[in-house]
């Protein structure tokens, strides 16, 4: 058989160095020119990771058994010698990018495994990748280099890697700088600056968000395949909105991704949602980033057992002091915070205006008394009232030294409405807290008391450092400017310190949560809104000449008219027959049952993204019935692989 | 230490007072006058269970090795009347003065810190509530129970689930009323039963009822109604049963529970105004929505209306006429504790019955979330269970039978044609929910109660009970004695028609499984102990005693009574009415009448009392 020449460029030799030739034969296999290659270049190292990528025909040569005459390689090829992992600039949905090595060979949908499992990220099948939007305002980017965090030196392994006791793979535990990175990783973020959230790109309308969906790697194809060179940026993402078998203890950095993802999505107006809604996100990613400050993993604690605890150490306390009676020991356990003082109190009278008088107020389990005067307060009050089931509304204004509580007292007759005025700050603390946690039926005593007093007085400081200066904002990590916990539109619409006591509001429902109850709640409120996990794709049906939009969901696909905005139809994926891709006239058709067919043509995605979108939720859904945990790539590919998968 | 001791053990006794005084609070949903109307049976069920606390309590006081404090029957008594206040604010008794020791070493400490322990828990005791609660029956009739406030509203169903043997279907709910406002609302069953009811005025005209609501459970036997409700009907009808499970995994079985995406318009009072004014209104997992003037549907634009946290929802009755509404299709959300008419309560309205039931079962969903589908699983269980134990003590022929001792007692009464079902050695023992616990109370009545038993005041001398009664052990002893006791009489010779025994002979629609009609059924059901009716029964039954007693069949009517109008859904054209007539007439509850209530039942306490 003929020997001919075949020149291959070597990458590690630098791009300058000719390509090495070397003489093949038509019916020697890949390997073989590999092996010959390697000692042509007398480089040793090793080159396990090399690879031959068919630069014509845009393919790597993967299959080393394959002849040359196979792959129809002859003398004009241009072929590359080069590793398969390369570094890469993953962008995470913290915002936080990475610097690490990724397979360029194998497809998009095998990268993302790898790269999940290096960041021990579980069920890497919800995720992909995406090619970032690139930014026309490069002349203002100079001014801040971000960060990027090197994992390139992380070895590469196939097999499950190691993992530590507490979940920390080992990778991560090698030096300090790396578990650092991890802890990134498994932190949320600290919420962005105003200024920075007013910057960013926001869509206006759907078919704005419909564009971002156009930018997903294909999933069956290479990086290498779809123009991705070394170092070039990418977005990780959770593409499919079915998160499968979430578990905190085990899922760190995948909760974690996956809030911020969320969080974003809400504050970018990604996703639409009510403003009491935005009141509840913003209460939460308050408490979030605060909570992640003290409490540096996730991790839940038992309330009730250090409620008892307390209590008996309380009593412990007490009996080991000097005599005091048993009744002493119950009121200790009953009333051990016993809040009283001298309220100013006003019920409010139809027609009168102002009708404040003094009186001696008492805070007992969750009830409040009040007395004529601390002399009287051993006797009698003159009214008792509980406020379980109460609603308690702040009315506060710090410049005016106005401190205000509102409450809504049910009683048979309807809400009776009473102000308590205090004198000042700390008072005002203490008893809107004890209001709070009576309403909701809890004593003093609950261990809730002591950090509910110090957020409403942080969020006290806040509405203080935002009425005196508005440079410093982000000054210390207690005053949050609130601003950045809400959307910009709610810039405009309130001022912070009209934000600030309505985020509080809603953050007494949520400041008992630990962390992990924080990040879960957040997600749920997140998944329960109606437009949770709708990917937009503007197309075009069959016999109209309208574009619409194709909303995918997890389980149901939904047609928006764009002139109305309103969902017109729905179509559940368990009512489909199946649905087919016609690749040359770039047209999907869809069978349901009951002889429902539709078809359309797809305007700003390539219609594989559709086809891999509605195949990978059929996948997701299959999850559930297999007992395995062991992925089933094949099935995957089968579903959203199209052509490519023949 | 001695003094330690003197005083704990004060200190103990002091809190078991407490306990029995909060026992004393009384409640019944009439007014307090017509506590004397309660029927004996009632009554009776009443002694019992405060029997079984007060035993308890005395167990536990035994137990002890301190004795109980000498004065403690004559101050409860004393203080009986003000027992209602003392549940809401539990005034503690100064215990007399504690002294503690320098020099305690460390198993003195460990002791302490044990009875610290026992105080606190018997602290918590003694704050518990408990109401005496009078439930409402489909037939009219009524059965009085006591509720303590750590008791759900599926403990109260299980407790009247045996009292009353209905077919237990998972459908069986409590009703709260208002007539005042035309409200009412089914309780859900994970609710406590006390907490709402501490809620009603003093002179509430307020009822509980024990009914059938198969709504309550409709969004699980047919999620689509609800969750794809924009489809047409027919599709929905044809909905298969896979794709409805489907369903319901996709909405109550992810990381968050989905609300029904709903959008009406509904009519909506003004605040204290009589007209009604149409808006467009949205729910979300959030709240009420409404869409303002000349805005779009979009989520950023739409007002809230209100959100649940302090709010109930109910169902209004005859708005038209009462409030004038421009339909009777009516809902209304308040806060559990208004009870009168107030601007605090927001009425709205809707076209048809269809929309009423999809927003009050949204809003359910929304408020109460996962915990629905856990009552409804349960439910379904106990429905599984109990129709499973009805059918065992049924004749059916399929079953090719090899009685064992245990059966054939249970089967004599039915004696005559099939062979007794084979089942019961593989069933569950018939004590009624061996999937939860039984309530507080009933176990404390079932363990150590048996005692107390002979003290019950029975209107007949029948010898004590015997033990058949106490459902724990060997229960399927039980129902065969009074059957075979009651039926001859009304049975053997020709019975009239209606004879509740006269399905007897395999009734088709036993059969056909699940819930057999409950007239065949109810008898059969092994008597549950707790209830006196039943123990009149079986106390008059055990020793070969002549037909029973006129009085015991009186207390057997209304209950027998219940079921059947409740039942329709299922299946079959209910058969005749249940009970034997002929044992019916007697005395009808006219017994309780003279006196007050309460200081009869203080009479009877004491008198237990002053037995021990």
């Amino acid at each position: 058989m003929a020997v001919w020449d075949l020149s291959v460029t070597v990458e590690d030799l630098g791009s300058d160095t000719p390509p090495v030739t070397v003489s093949v034969t038509s019916d020697l296999h890949v390997g073989g020119v590999i092996l010959k290659l390697v000692e042509k270049t007398q480089i040793n190292r090793d080159w396990s990771d090399h690879m031959l990528w068919w630069e014509q025909k845009q393919r790597w040569l993967l299959r080393t058994s394959w002849t040359l005459e196979k792959y129809g390689i002859h003398a004009d090829a241009r072929l590359l010698f080069m590793p398969q992992h390369k570094p890469l600039k993953l962008r995470l949905p913290s915002g936080i990018t990475l610097r690490l090595r990724a397979c360029f060979s194998s497809p998009v949908f095998k990268t993302v495994m790898g790269i999940c499992q290096m960041l021990n990220i579980r069920h890497p099948e919800e995720l992909s990748l995406l090619q970032p939007i690139e930014h026309k305002k490069k002349k203002k980017d100079k001014g801040s280099p971000e960060d990027i965090y090197d994992l390139t030196d992380v070895p590469l392994s196939s097999v499950s890697r190691p993992c530590l006791y507490n979940g920390t793979p080992a990778h991560f535990a090698d030096s300090p700088e790396m578990e650092a990175i991890y802890k990134m990783l498994s932190v949320t973020q600290p919420p962005p600056s105003p200024e920075i959230l007013a910057k960013l790109y926001r869509p206006a309308s759907v078919v704005d968000k419909a564009h971002i969906h156009s930018r997903w790697l294909d999933s069956s194809r290479s990086l290498m395949q779809q123009g991705i060179q070394e170092n070039d940026r990418v977005w990780l993402r959770f593409k499919y909105f079915a998160f499968y078998n979430i578990e905190p203890k085990y899922d760190m950095v995948r909760l974690t991704q996956l809030y911020e993802q969320a969080r974003w999505a809400i504050l970018l107006e990604d996703i639409d949602c009510t403003e009491e809604e935005m009141m509840l996100f913003g209460a939460l990613q308050y408490h979030i980033s605060k909570v992640s400050q003290s409490e540096p993993s996730m991790k839940s604690s038992s309330a009730a057992m250090d409620d008892l605890d307390s209590a008996l150490q309380s009593l412990e306390v007490k009996m080991g002091g000097e005599s005091s009676s048993a009744f002493e020991l119950f009121q200790m356990q009953f009333y051990k915070f016993k809040l009283s003082d001298m309220i100013v109190h006003f019920r409010p009278k139809r027609l009168t205006l102002k009708g404040y008088k003094q009186y001696w107020f008492k805070f007992q389990d969750t009830s409040i008394s009040y007395f004529k005067s601390k002399e009287e307060s051993i006797g009698e009050p003159i009214q008792q009232i509980n406020l379980k089931g109460c609603e308690v509304a702040p009315d506060v204004n710090v410049a005016t030294q106005k401190f205000l509580i509102r409450l809504l007292i049910p009683a048979p007759e309807g809400m009776n409405e009473v102000y308590l005025r205090c004198d000042n700050e700390q008072q005002y603390a203490q008893w809107m807290a004890a209001c709070r946690l009576g309403s909701k039926g809890k004593t003093l005593a609950d261990n809730s008391f002591q950090s509910e007093i110090q957020s409403i007085r942080s969020f006290l400081a806040m509405q203080k450092s935002n009425y005196g200066s508005h440079g410093d904002t982000n000054a210390s990590d207690e005053s949050i400017d609130t601003h950045s916990l809400v959307s910009p539109r709610y810039h405009k619409k309130y001022k912070t310190k009209q934000l600030t006591p309505r985020i509080l509001d809603a953050y007494q429902n949520v400041a008992q949560f630990s962390l992990t109850e924080a990040v879960m709640r957040f997600l749920q409120i997140w998944q329960a809104l109606p437009d949770f996990g709708l990917s937009y794709v503007v197309v075009r049906f069959k016999g109209s000449r309208k574009d619409e939009v194709l909303g995918i969901a997890p389980n149901r696909l939904i047609r928006i008219d764009l002139s109305v905005g309103d969902v017109v139809k729905t179509w559940r994926y368990n009512n489909m027959k199946q649905w087919n891709v016609n690749w040359d006239i770039k047209q999907v058709a869809i069978e349901f049952d009951g002889n429902v067919n539709i078809a359309f043509s797809c305007m700003t995605a390539d219609c594989k993204i559709v086809h891999e979108f509605i195949g990978g939720y059929i996948f997701m859904s299959t999850r559930s019935r297999e007992k395995s945990d062991t992925l089933n790539e094949e099935l995957f590919h089968k579903l959203t692989g199209g052509h490519e998968a023949l | 230490m001695d003094d330690i001791d003197a005083m704990f053990s004060d200190l103990l006794g002091e809190i078991d007072l407490l306990t029995q005084l909060q026992l004393l609070y009384f409640y019944c949903p009439l007014s307090p006058e017509s506590l004397h109307e309660l029927e004996d049976n009632d009554l009776d069920a009443l002694m019992a269970d405060l029997n079984a606390a007060e035993q308890k309590l005395a167990m536990e006081i035994q137990d002890r090795p301190s004795p109980p404090p000498p004065d403690l029957s004559s101050s409860s008594a004393g203080s009986s009347v003000s027992g209602r206040a003392s549940a809401a604010t539990s005034p503690l008794p100064p215990p007399p003065l504690q002294s503690s020791k320098p020099s305690m070493e460390e198993i003195e400490a460990q002791l302490k810190a044990d009875k610290i322990k026992l105080a606190l828990e018997k602290l918590k005791e003694a704050k518990v509530k408990k109401l005496v609660v009078k439930v409402l029956l489909n037939d009219g009739s009524s059965k009085t129970l006591m509720v303590d406030e750590r008791q759900t509203v599926r403990d109260v169903l299980d407790n009247l689930f045996e009292k009353t043997h209905c077919d237990c279907n998972e459908n069986w709910s409590l009703c709260e009323t208002n007539p005042e406002l035309h409200l009412d609302r089914t309780f859900e069953d994970h609710e406590n039963l006390v907490e709402p009811l501490l809620a009603w005025t003093r002179d509430s005209e307020n009822k509980i009822l024990f009914q059938e609501r198969p709504e309550k459970n409709e969004v699980f036997k047919n999620p689509q109604n609800f969750y794809l409700w924009k489809k047409n009907r027919k599709a929905l009808k044809e909905m298969k049963d896979k794709d409805k499970e489907l369903l319901i995994q996709e909405n109550f079985c992810g990381t968050s529970i989905i609300v029904p995406d709903l959008e009406a318009v509904f009519y909506l009072k003004e605040d204290g105004k009589k007209s009604w004014k149409q808006r467009l209104f949205q729910l979300r997992a959030s709240g009420i929505y409404y869409v303002p003037k000349g805005k779009t549907k979009s989520s950023r634009d739409l007002v809230c209306f209100l959100q649940f946290d302090n709010l109930n929802v109910y169902y209004g009755k005859d708005f038209k006429s009462k409030y004038k509404a421009p339909t009777d299709f009516c809902l209304v959300l308040k806060h559990p504790q208004i009870q009168k008419e107030s601007q605090y309560i927001k009425y709205l309205c809707c076209d048809d019955a269809w929309t009423l039931n999809l927003w009050v079962t949204g809003i359910r969903i929304a408020k109460y979330g996962v915990s629905l589908y856990e009552n409804y699983k349960t439910a379904v269980r106990k429905a599984a269970v109990s129709s499973a134990w009805a059918n065992r003590s049924t004749p059916s022929g399929s079953n090719p039978s090899t009685p064992s001792p245990t059966i054939k007692s249970s089967v004599t009464h039915n004696a005559l044609p099939p062979p007794p079902p084979p089942l019961a050695e593989i069933l569950p023992p018939p004590p009624p929910n061996p999937v939860l616990p039984p309530p507080p109370p009933p176990l404390a009545a079932n363990s150590s109660l048996r005692p107390a038993a002979p003290q019950r005041h029975l209107p007949t001398n029948f010898s004590p009970p015997p033990p058949a009664m106490d459902n724990l052990p060997p229960p399927p002893l039980a129902p065969p004695i009074e059957d075979a006791l009651e039926d001859p009489p009304d049975f053997l010779p020709p019975p009239p028609p209606s004879v509740g025994f006269a399905s007897l002979p395999p009734p088709p629609p036993v059969s056909s499984f699940p819930p057999p009609p409950p007239p065949a059924t109810n008898e059969f059901l092994p008597p549950p102990p707790p209830d006196p009716t039943q123990s009149v029964f079986t106390s008059s039954g055990a020793p070969p005693p002549p037909p029973p007693p006129p009085p015991a069949g009186a207390a057997a009517a209304p209950r027998a009574a219940i079921k059947p109008s409740g039942s329709v859904r299922k299946g079959p054209p209910a058969p005749p009415k249940r009970t034997t007539p002929s044992l019916q007439g007697g005395g009808g509850g006219g017994g309780g009448g003279e006196g007050d209530f309460m200081s009869e039942l203080m009479m009877a306490m004491n008198k237990k009392r002053g037995d021990h």
